[in-house]
C-alpha cells in the first residue's frame, strides 16, 4: 500500500511494464505448466478458471474491503447465462464469455445496490442469501434450468472458428489462460488508475474518503459490477468447458472456499489471489488423491498455519522471512 | 531454456512410456464418488461393497487383473466429475468408469464415454433421462419411476383409494410423483392432492395436517434420505396420522444406513424399493456377513448393492471383451445374473437394471435392529421411465 500515489512521466514505462507483469508471468507459467503436465490439463484448467473468480474476488475484497459470501451469484449467474446462450442462440464461445460478463454485471449492479448499503455482518447474511434465493430459483425453473438436474447437453463451437475444443483438453486450457492473461491486464490497469487508488482509500477509511469527496457508495457499485462481470466469464468458461451447469454454482461453499483461497494467498494482491488459488487447489488435489476420505484435514491444517503464521497470506512471506533474519 | 524444454519432453514421455508397461495386463476402473463432506456415505457405502466383492471373487478376470482408482467429487458437483473422469481417462488410462452417485456428476461425463468409448456403470444416479445422453451408460441402481410405479399398482390392489402424494421439491421428488399419480389413476385410484414441500425444510406439521384433514386414506412420499426423513416420520406418527389410520407409502425413506437412527417411531412403515439388507437368499446372507466382516459395524443399504451388482457387470464386461469399452456395452446388453438382491437383468434398451421391486415393512428384528422386511414381491420391472 505504500506504491507512490504521483506518477511522473519518466516513470511512464516502467509503469507500463509493471502493468504488464502479472499477465506475462501467468503466460510463463503456464506455458511452463502446460509441458510439465500434459495429462493433468483438465485438472490446470480449473485452476486457471478458479483463479479468475478469485481475482474478480480480490478486486472487492482485497482493493475495496468489501467482505461478502455471495460472490458465486455473479459465477453462478454467467454460467448459466453462458449455458443458455450456447443450447439456444449461438454455440461461440466468445460470444458466450460476453454474455456471462453481462450476466454477472447485471446481478452485481441489482444487488449491489442493496448489498453495498449495509457493511459487515450485515452484508455478509444478505449476500448469502442472496446466493440462496438464486439456487432455489434456479431449482424450480426447470423449464429453463434443468432444475437438480443441471443444465445438460451445451456444446461450443470451435474457438475462433479453428480450434475444436479437444478431449485432453488442450484447447480449454489456452483459452481459459488467455482469459486469464487478460483479466489480469484490466485488473492491472484498473487497480494503478485513480479509480483503483479511491478504492484502497475506501478500504483504508471510507469516512476519511467521504470526507475529501469521494462518492463512496457509487466507486462501491462501481468496482462490484467490474467484479461481477469478470466472476461472469470464470462461470461462463466453466459452462463451456464442462459442458454441463449445475444448481451447485450457487453453492455457499464455493462463496467460501473462494474467500479461504484469497486469504490464504494475501488479499490485496494480484499475486496473492493467483498463489492462493494455486496451493489451494493443487494440495485439494493431492490429498484428495492420496487419501480421498480424509484431505480436508490437511485443508483445514494449512490454512490454521497461514492465518497464524502469515496473517497476510503466503505473499507476504519473504517480507516475513527478512523481517525475522533482521531481528535475529 | 531450449534444453530444459527438451529434457521436459523426454522425462514427459519416459514417464508415459513406464507408465505404459507398467498397466500392460492391469485394467484401471475409475471410481467418481463422493468420499467427503456430508453426502461422503455415498463414497464410503460404494468402496465397502467393491471391497466385499473384490475379497470374494478376487482381482483377477481372465487373465487381467483389476485395479480400482477412487476420486472424490465432494458431493454433486458436476465440473468436478468431468475434470476427475478426464484425468481418470487420460492419465490413469482407466479402461471403465463408475460411481456417479448425483446426476450432474453422471451427466457430466456422458460426451467424454462417447468420446473414448468407455463404459460407465452408474451405481446411484437414478433419473431415467442419464442413460439417453451417452450409449455408454449402464446402470445398476434404479430409477424413481422404476419404483414409484409398482408402489402405486400395489397401493391401488391393496385397498387405497384416495392418495396424497407428499414428496420433496426437486426433481427426483417430482419424477417420483409423475410417475405415481399416472399410474394410480390409471389403476383406478385418486389423487386427491399433489403436495410439493420445499427441500430445505425440517418442519412438516402443516403439510401433514393438510394431508389429515385431506380424507386421503394413503400419504406417498418421497424424500432425501438424511434429516428431512427423520423429520417427516416424526411428525407423520406426531401428528396423529398413523392413528387416524392414514397408511405411510414410501421408498428410499427406511434406508438401512439411518433407519436405526429413526427408531421406534419408524416400525411399520411401508415402503416399495429394490434392495433391503434382510433379503433372504442365500447370496445376500454372505454379502452382508463378508461385509459386517471387513466393515464391522457397516450396513448394507442400495448404494452397497449397486456398487456390487456394477463391479460384477464389470468383471462379466472384462470377461467378455477386455478393455474394449465398444465390445464391452454389447456384451453388457441382456446379461443375466443372480444379485444379493434377487435376479437381475441389463436392460438392452434403457441400459437400467431389471429388477424386482419389494414391498416392506419395518419390524424390528430379533437382535433388536430395526429392519426392512420384505412381505410382498413385484418381479422384473423394467426402466418404466425410460422414453427414448
Amino acid at each position: 500500500m505504500t506504491t507512490p500515489v504521483l506518477s511522473s512521466s519518466p516513470r511512464r514505462a516502467a509503469t507500463s511494464l509493471s502493468v504488464l507483469l502479472p499477465s506475462v508471468c501467468v503466460l510463463a507459467g503456464a506455458a511452463l505448466a502446460f509441458l510439465m503436465f500434459p495429462y493433468d490439463l483438465s485438472f490446470l484448467t480449473r485452476i486457471v478458471i478458479m483463479m479468475i473468480f478469485v481475482v474478480s474476488f480480490d478486486l472487492i475484497l482485497g482493493q475495496a474491503g468489501i467482505a461478502t459470501l455471495g460472490h458465486a451469484a455473479m459465477y453462478g449467474c454467467g454460467a448459466y447465462a453462458a449455458g443458455l446462450i450456447a443450447l439456444h442462440l449461438s454455440p461461440d464461445p466468445i460470444l458466450g464469455l460476453a454474455i456471462g460478463a453481462v450476466a454477472g454485471a447485471v446481478m452485481a449492479w441489482i444487488s449491489g445496490l442493496i448489498l453495498l448499503r449495509t457493511h459487515g455482518i450485515t452484508l455478509l447474511m444478505i449476500s448469502i442469501a442472496m446466493t440462496m434465493v438464486l439456487q432455489e430459483a434456479a431449482s424450480q425453473a426447470r423449464w429453463l434450468t434443468g432444475g437438480a438436474d443441471g443444465l445438460a447437453g451445451i456444446t461450443v463451437s470451435p474457438l475462433l472458428g479453428l480450434f475444436e475444443f479437444d478431449f485432453v483438453g488442450q484447447v480449454a486450457f489456452i483459452y481459459s489462460v488467455s482469459v486469464l492473461a487478460g483479466v489480469l491486464l484490466l485488473c492491472q490497469i484498473l487497480i494503478s488508475s485513480p479509480f483503483g487508488l479511491a478504492l484502497r482509500g475506501i478500504e483504508g477509511s471510507a469516512s476519511r474518503m467521504r470526507a475529501i469527496g469521494t462518492p463512496v457508495y457509487r466507486r462501491k457499485v462501481t468496482v462490484y459490477v467490474i467484479a461481477g462481470a469478470i466472476a461472469g466469464i470464470a462461470g461462463a468458461l466453466t459452462a463451456q468447458v464442462t459442458g454441463l451447469v449445475g444448481i451447485e454454482v450457487f453453492n455457499f461453499s464455493l462463496s467460501a472456499d473462494v474467500m479461504v483461497m484469497l486469504i490464504l494467498g494475501g488479499a490485496g494482491r494480484l499475486y496473492g489471489a493467483l498463489i492462493g488459488t494455486l496451493l489451494f487447489m493443487v494440495v485439494h488435489h493431492l490429498a484428495a488423491s492420496v487419501d480421498p476420505f480424509n484431505w480436508l484435514f490437511v485443508i483445514g491444517f494449512m490454512l490454521i498455519l497461514v492465518v497464524f503464521v502469515l496473517p497476510k497470506g503466503l505473499i507476504s512471506l519473504p517480507t516475513r522471512v527478512t523481517q525475522l533474519l533482521r531481528r535475529t | 531454456m531450449k534444453l530444459s524444454k527438451l529434457t521436459l519432453c523426454l522425462m514427459a514421455s519416459a514417464f508415459s512410456i513406464t507408465g505404459a508397461a507398467a498397466r500392460a495386463d492391469t485394467i484401471k476402473v475409475g471410481v467418481i464418488a463422493t468420499f467427503s463432506g456430508p453426502n461422503a456415505i455415498w463414497g464410503k457405502q460404494f468402496r465397502e461393497a467393491i471391497d466385499v466383492y473384490v475379497a470374494q471373487h478376487g482381482d483377477e478376470v481372465a487373465g487381467h487383473k483389476v485395479e480400482f482408482v477412487y476420486k472424490d467429487v465432494g458431493g454433486p458437483n458436476a465440473d468436478a466429475s468431468k475434470a476427475a473422469a478426464q484425468e481418470l481417462l487420460v492419465r490413469e488410462g482407466v479402461k471403465y468408469l463408475a460411481g456417479f452417485d448425483f446426476t450432474p456428476n453422471a451427466v457430466a461425463v456422458a460426451p467424454l464415454t462417447k468420446q473414448a468409448k468407455v463404459p460407465a456403470v452408474i451405481f446411484n444416479a437414478a433419473t431415467s433421462s442419464i442413460n439417453k445422453q451417452s450409449e455408454f451408460f449402464l446402470r445398476t441402481s434404479f430409477t424413481l419411476t422404476q419404483i414409484a410405479q409398482p408402489a402405486a399398482e400395489w397401493a391401488a390392489k391393496n385397498g387405497s383409494k384416495k392418495v396424497v402424494s407428499a414428496v420433496s421439491d426437486y426433481n427426483p421428488g417430482i419424477d417420483a410423483e409423475t410417475a405415481f399419480s399416472a399410474s394410480f389413476e390409471r389403476n383406478g385410484g385418486t389423487v386427491l392432492e399433489k403436495i410439493r414441500m420445499p427441500l430445505q425444510t425440517n418442519d412438516f406439521a402443516p403439510f401433514l395436517q393438510r394431508i389429515k384433514s385431506s380424507g386421503a386414506d394413503t400419504v406417498f412420499t418421497f424424500l432425501p434420505v438424511g434429516p428431512a426423513t427423520f423429520a417427516f416420520t416424526k411428525a407423520y406418527n406426531e401428528n396423529g396420522l398413523r392413528a387416524a389410520g392414514i397408511s405411510f407409502l414410501g421408498g428410499g425413506e427406511t434406508d438401512e444406513t439411518t433407519l436405526n437412527a429413526l427408531g421406534d417411531q419408524a416400525i411399520g412403515l411401508v415402503t416399495a424399493y429394490h434392495y433391503s439388507d434382510v433379503h433372504d437368499s442365500p447370496l445376500n446372507h454372505s454379502f452382508v456377513k463378508k461385509l459386517q466382516e471387513l466393515h464391522p459395524g457397516s450396513r448394507a443399504n442400495m448404494a452397497s448393492i449397486g456398487a456390487y451388482d456394477g463391479v460384477e457387470l464389470i468383471y462379466r464386461m472384462i470377461k467378455a471383451a477386455g478393455s474394449d469399452g465398444a465390445k464391452a456395452i454389447e456384451a453388457a446388453k441382456g446379461m443375466e445374473w443372480e444379485s444379493p438382491r434377487g435376479p437381475v437383468k441389463m436392460d438392452p434398451v434403457t441400459r437400467t437394471v431389471v429388477q424386482n421391486v419389494y414391498l416392506r415393512r419395518v419390524e424390528k428384528d430379533a437382535d433388536g435392529k430395526l429392519v426392512n422386511r420384505e412381505f410382498a414381491t413385484v418381479p422384473n420391472v423394467p426402466d418404466l421411465g425410460f422414453n427414448p
